[in-house]
């Protein structure tokens, strides 16, 4: 892992840590919401303080450069995070089907009473 | 001084006839709404056989969504006071009258607390809220005996901003950081039932979820926030 790499592996966690703070500050974001970014922060963060993390991981692996395993370990997590997200987003979509539909439902029963 | 006492109904057909009916025995004087969370079982049907006056809410949007559900209406209807009621038969209305006097005396949010005068247990279904308040005391200075407890009222100044704003659920995390903007928040000690029937909103994961939410909310992400005084917020 190479000086650069670190240095940008820790102003992108300060950046995400100010980004979300920001948001939350402004009330555009929910708490749950913040929490993963948060600790995804903090994660970028630990593995650029202590490379040794890294290096450790990448050979227990067979991972020849260790700045592969930091991509791993991004792509992975999200890879996770998109998932639940988009598990999120099935039941939100369920859900606002449902919400139009009793809206739709009500406004003729409405009608109906009118009539 | 008009008091409105929410009541959240999750699937809790199974009692909650019997948790208001025992409510308009032993409080006739007060006002109650239920706020039906888009149950899938017969919560709905037994609330308007009974003639209950109920929010209908199409779909489910969780406790803190159908609380604030019933801030809405009581800032809408002009209501001085609201209590939040557990649905379940936890809450014991016998106690509702001295948390309204107390808030009365002057509180923004009283709480109706099981560890006042009466020591806490130390068990392991207690440990959250042992660990809650302690990080209340520490970034607020205020002892609060049962952060965790569901039974709280507020008043016509919380009812405003829970009613308008994000971010603001029922929760011990809500309270700490209302405190830290010199809200006044008092305690009242009160006994708990125990469940009559349903299943709590909580499992293992869902509790160590809430207490990991809990945690860093306290302890992090409530520094930062900036306080919307009431009525600017999104309506």
């Amino acid at each position: 892992m190479t000086l650069v790499l670190r240095l940008l592996l820790i102003a992108g966690s300060l950046f995400t840590l100010v980004f979300v703070i920001r948001r939350i500050r402004a009330a555009k974001l929910q708490i749950e919401d913040s929490i993963f970014w948060l600790a995804f922060s903090v994660v970028l963060l630990i593995i650029s303080v202590f490379p040794r993390l890294v290096y450790w991981g990448a050979s227990l692996l067979g991972i020849q450069s260790p700045t592969n395993m930091v991509f791993l370990i991004v792509i992975f997590i999200l890879t996770v995070r998109v998932f639940s997200l988009t598990m999120r987003v099935s039941v939100l979509d369920e859900k606002l089907k449902r919400l139009a539909q009793s809206e739709a439902l009500d406004g003729h029963k409405k009608q109906e009473r009118g009539k | 001084m008009k008091l409105l006492i929410i009541i959240p109904a999750y699937n809790e057909g199974a009692s909650i006839v019997a948790t208001v009916e025992n409510l308009k025995a032993v409080c006739p004087g007060y006002d109650f709404i239920i706020v039906n969370d888009g149950s899938s079982d017969d919560t709905s049907a037994l609330c308007s056989a009974q003639g209950y006056p109920t929010l209908e809410l199409p779909i489910n949007i969780g406790l803190a969504g159908a609380f604030q559900t019933g801030m809405r209406y009581a800032f809408q209807k002009g209501y001085d006071y609201a209590l939040q009621f557990d649905a379940d038969g936890q809450h014991l209305p016998q106690y509702i009258e001295p948390m309204f006097e107390k808030a009365q005396e002057g509180a923004n949010i009283v709480i109706g607390s099981r560890f006042i005068k009466v020591k806490k247990p130390k068990n392991l279904r207690i440990i959250g809220s042992y660990l809650i308040s302690w990080t209340i005391k520490l970034t607020t200075g205020a002892a609060i005996c049962d952060p965790t407890s569901g039974m709280r009222l507020y008043d016509r100044e919380m009812i405003a901003e829970f009613a308008s704003n994000i971010n603001y659920g029922p929760e011990p995390d809500t309270i700490s950081y209302l405190i830290k903007n010199g809200t006044c928040v008092s305690e009242v000690q009160v006994e708990m039932g125990e469940r009559k029937a349903g299943k709590s909103y909580f499992d293992l994961g869902g509790s160590m979820w809430y207490m990991v939410k809990m945690l860093l909310s306290i302890l992090i992400i409530q520094f930062f926030r900036l306080r919307v005084k009431s009525g600017e917020g999104r309506k």
